[in-house]
């Protein structure tokens, strides 16, 4: 599924604006300027607290203008595993003539603001990171974009309801789960545990890569994670079912079939795909492996 | 919440601090200030050597040495310059403990809070001017912090730039904002400076030591007639009582005020009177003073007091007429007027007699005594010898060089002996006019000594015997720049380039009017003044004040609105406007781009429903897609997106 490109322009409307305790720690000190304009019956001191105020008002507008005219639209969520971080991509797009100056994007409290500034007819892009721990849709919480700019007095924001969600597959069995056999052809299957041995070469590590195959040798040498890649099992066929998977829980069980889809791909093996109701048809390639990993996603 | 405070945000902070405490030098003790400066300098090292940074300890052992400072110096009394150094103080300690954002926020507002309570010192413009810029330097601080990629010039030039458009919204509350009465708490105001200016008794020599001071006094602006130079005295303390030496005020200067009411002649001089702080709450009147107003009184001596605090600037009404009779001269102010420390010398009376004091009638005698004066080589000078024992004696028979204070009492004392009443008045002479400002500026320098003399018919009679010896000091005002320059007081002939002087007093007298206004409009704008104003513009009420004020705030916050976030124009590029003309003429067919769909959505869109058109336009937007969307593309697609939109002539 993917998500359609949606942009969101910021105008004053939906920008709502509060003061921030800076702010209010500022009219504070506006109020002891004028206490002080009192006491010393001082029109001078007056005259600094009122220039004071005058920019606490001012600020507001520029607050809200610091925002106004951003158009933000958000692209592509690839999915991933399921404890692994989800991004999702926004574009902040400044047609005006203006620089904007840190501006603000976060999802919520706890997690880190991020801050950019966007020059004039420029765009910056930005990945907001969100924490999967479920395999299905993950509804992406809609971030807010916010500016201090220019003094810190005021803070304004908008959530943006970019309303993006991805796919989250389930985490892939961390266990030492080998392949199903498969009792249409013993021979077959040994092809393909032979064609493991089949090595080719390295390819450095990927999400997703299985563990058993990580070149260790290597990692211990300081070189970084690499996997090994083997060839020849090009003509073995096996079938992955649910059926098959044997673990406690149906979450378990569906990881281990997550692991089965990845290392079968990853091997270049043809294989059938069934669960509970849905059977795939032997087949081989990414769309093949992702149709599978959906449907371990949404089960 | 980012936490990282940059190298060059504490740069700005630490010099707009050092800028805002620097005029401080001048009022808060040294070691206070000292202390201060230990402290920032030492903040602005560990910008660079974060390890020469005070710990904890060592940092509470600092607190504990500021706090002993402050009580030590100000012994806990609380008012301004307490305050003020505890602000300071604070300020300086704050400075070493800056671990979050939140600690720059609460030093630049103390640094405001420091920055305004130098105004409890200075008010001039100068001072004013030079907060505002820093200000701008501290509130380039905030936007320091505040914007990322902001250079620190860019930074001063925005914060000046808000700073520009607040002030339309800074005058509006300055003209309305109700100004109270403040409570007259007597432990906040602090105790006189020691301020020059006459003093309440007299020696010869004492005004002598005003001779060089360009502070200014007083100024006066006239409605109407101003008074000619040598009609300008300006009445202050009367001297009755000598020792000899030193002459003092009477004790019961009211006994005569509710007898007799002074005759006036001739017409009025209608004038507002700007008194500068005073240490004394004389107001000096143009002789003699007729009407005035509360809080003004008048003394039996008619010398007009106020009886309100005379520490702060105040403006008075005031109307003076120079030709008067005092009217009859009471008992004790006749036995008063007559005072001899002692039996005069022979010399003194054989001089009297030789002047015809016992014989002629006073007028001959004055005059005479004037020609004595004149004619026996009595100078006129600053810096007369040192007269310490019988000063009347020695500077009538031996110097015979003197100020006006001697001039003034060796003639009252020659009245008395001749047994006419006579005393000092001491009080201002003269004054520049400035013709920008239209208005009399009185200077320390222009501090005077003359003698008044009872005489039958007419009552007090102003006599200057200075007139008689440098009659230019009463005709030609005293030339103060000359005084300054030289540090002498002399009447002719100029010693610097009359051109210099020129050019010197126009400046002198244009910025004196500036500085008037300054005073006038802002610094004196208090609530009489801000009632008289509003009610001018028809504004009277606290009510209907307050509604302006609303009114204006909004008005005014409305028009910036309307400037600030009106629809900012996009900058379209060319690839885009051949687009949109491409889209305006699908629009013709009802085929309309919302305004936040992608360019591909659109163009699913069109083709679903209306594939042949779908067809032509799908170029237009892969053309488009490209030189928007890919960084660096091709150069000739925008050659063929306008060909191709020229040639879309979509058909429903």
């Amino acid at each position: 599924m993917s998500s359609a490109s949606k942009s969101i322009a910021l105008n004053y409307r939906n920008i709502y604006i509060l003061p921030t305790r800076r702010g209010l720690g500022f009219v504070m000190l506006i109020a002891l300027l004028l206490l002080i304009a009192f006491i010393y019956n001082n029109n001078l001191v007056y005259l600094l607290s009122f220039l004071l105020a005058s920019l606490f008002f001012i600020t507001i507008l520029h607050t809200v203008k610091s925002l106004q005219g951003l158009v933000i639209s958000k692209g592509h969520s690839e999915p991933v595993f399921a404890g692994e971080f989800a991004s999702s991509k926004i574009t902040l797009n400044n047609p005006t003539p203006i620089e904007r100056y840190s501006v603000q994007v976060g999802i919520n409290k706890h997690m880190a603001l991020q801050t950019i500034d966007i020059p004039a007819q420029q765009k910056q892009r930005l990945n907001l990171a969100y924490k999967t721990d479920k395999r299905g849709w993950l509804v992406m919480a809609n971030p807010v974009i916010s500016s201090c700019y220019p003094f810190g007095l005021f803070r304004a924001w908008q959530r943006l309801n970019l309303d993006s969600k991805v796919l989250v597959y389930p985490m892939p069995s961390m266990q030492d789960c080998p392949l199903p056999e498969n009792n249409q052809g013993q021979e077959q299957l040994g092809n393909a545990q032979k064609g493991q041995d089949d090595f080719y070469g390295l390819q450095s590590y990927q999400t997703g890569d299985s563990i058993r195959h990580i070149h260790w040798r290597a990692f211990a040498k300081g070189q970084g994670l690499f996997t090994r890649q083997y060839s020849g099992a090009q003509s073995a066929e096996i079938w992955l079912d649910y059926e098959q998977a044997m673990a406690a829980s149906q979450e378990e069980r569906l990881s281990i079939m997550c692991r089965w889809v990845l290392d079968a791909d990853e091997a270049g093996m043809t294989y059938g795909f069934r669960l509970a109701g849905l059977i795939l048809e032997p087949n081989q390639g990414e769309a093949h492996s992702k149709k599978c990993l959906e449907a371990l996603a949404l089960f | 919440m980012e936490q990282i405070i940059n190298q060059r945000t504490l740069i700005f902070l630490l010099s707009s601090i050092g800028l805002i405490t620097l005029p401080h030098a001048f009022h808060v003790p040294v070691p206070i200030i000292s202390f201060f400066f230990v402290l920032l300098i030492w903040r602005a090292i560990g910008i660079w050597r974060p390890a020469y940074l005070p710990n904890q300890f060592l940092v509470f052992l600092l607190l504990l040495s500021g706090i002993a400072l402050l009580v030590i110096m100000h012994q806990g009394v609380f008012g301004r310059d307490a305050g003020t150094a505890i602000f300071v103080t604070a300020l300086g300690l704050k400075l070493l403990e800056i671990k979050t954002q939140r600690d720059l926020y609460l030093i630049t507002y103390l640094a405001f809070i420091v920055a305004a309570s130098q105004f409890l010192y200075v008010q001039n413009i100068l001072m004013a001017g030079y907060t505002l810029l820093v200000c701008i330097s501290l509130l380039g601080t905030l936007l320091c912090i505040n914007s990322g990629s902001l250079g620190n010039w860019q930074s001063l030039k925005v914060a000046g730039k808000l700073l520009a458009q607040a002030l339309p919204l800074t005058i509006i509350l300055f003209i309305f904002f109700p100004r109270l009465e403040a409570p007259h708490w007597s432990f906040l105001q602090e105790d006189n400076k020691a301020m020059t200016g006459l003093s309440d008794t007299l020696e010869p020599g004492s005004i002598s030591q005003l001779g060089l001071s360009g502070e200014r006094v007083f100024r006066a602006k006239f409605s109407g007639a101003i008074p000619p130079n040598e009609q300008r005295y300006w009445r202050g303390p009367v001297f009755s009582y000598t020792d000899g030496k030193k002459w003092e005020q009477t004790k019961n200067t009211y006994f005569k005020r509710y007898l007799d009411k002074i005759k006036f002649f001739g017409d009025a001089y209608q004038y507002k009177i700007l008194m500068e702080p005073q240490s004394k709450n004389w107001v000096f009147a143009l002789e003699m003073p007729a009407a005035f107003e509360w809080p003004l009184y008048e003394n039996g001596h008619h010398q007009l007091l106020t009886s309100e605090s005379p520490n702060k600037r105040a403006e008075y009404d005031i109307s003076s007429y120079v030709n008067y009779n005092t009217g009859y001269i009471t008992k004790t102010e006749l036995s008063e007027n007559l005072q001899l420390p002692k039996p005069p010398e022979s010399r003194v009376k054989d001089l009297v007699k030789q002047l015809g004091g016992f014989t002629e009638k006073p007028e001959t005698y004055i005059n005479h005594l004037f020609l004595h004066f004149r004619q026996n080589k009595f100078y006129y000078t600053l810096m007369p010898p040192l007269m310490a024992e019988n000063p009347i004696e020695t500077f009538l028979f031996d110097t015979r060089a003197g100020f006006c204070g001697h001039y003034a009492t060796a003639f009252v004392y020659l009245m008395r002996v001749a047994r006419i009443p006579a005393r000092v008045v001491s009080g201002y002479q003269g004054g520049e006019y400035n013709e920008t400002g239209g208005f009399i500026e009185v200077r320390q320098a222009n501090a005077h000594a003359w003698a008044e003399v009872w005489l039958s018919g007419k009552g007090w009679v102003r006599y200057d015997p200075t007139t008689a010896v440098a009659p230019e000091r009463v005709e030609q005002d005293v030339n103060i720049e000359q005084q300054i320059a030289n540090n002498v007081v002399s009447f002719a002939p100029v010693q610097l380039d009359s051109q210099t002087l020129f050019l010197l007093k126009r400046a002198r007298n244009l910025w004196s009017s500036v500085d008037y206004s300054w005073q006038r409009w802002i610094v004196n704008y208090d609530r009489q003044n801000q009632a008289s104003f509003l009610s001018k513009l028809g504004i009277s009420g606290f009510k209907k004040m307050f509604y302006w004020l609303l009114g204006l705030l909004a008005a005014v916050i409305f028009v910036f609105a309307l400037m600030l976030l009106r629809k900012q124009k996009t900058v379209l590029d060319v690839a885009q406007i051949y687009y949109l003309q491409a889209c305006a003429k699908l629009a013709k067919l009802g085929l309309i781009r919302a305004e936040n769909e992608g360019a591909n959505d659109f163009l699913v869109r069109v083709t679903e429903q209306q594939p042949q058109v779908g067809l032509a336009f799908t170029q237009i937007t892969r053309l488009y897609v490209s030189l928007r969307y890919t960084k660096e593309p091709a150069p000739e697609c925008l050659d063929q997106l306008q060909t191709a939109v020229s040639g879309f002539h979509p058909k429903g």
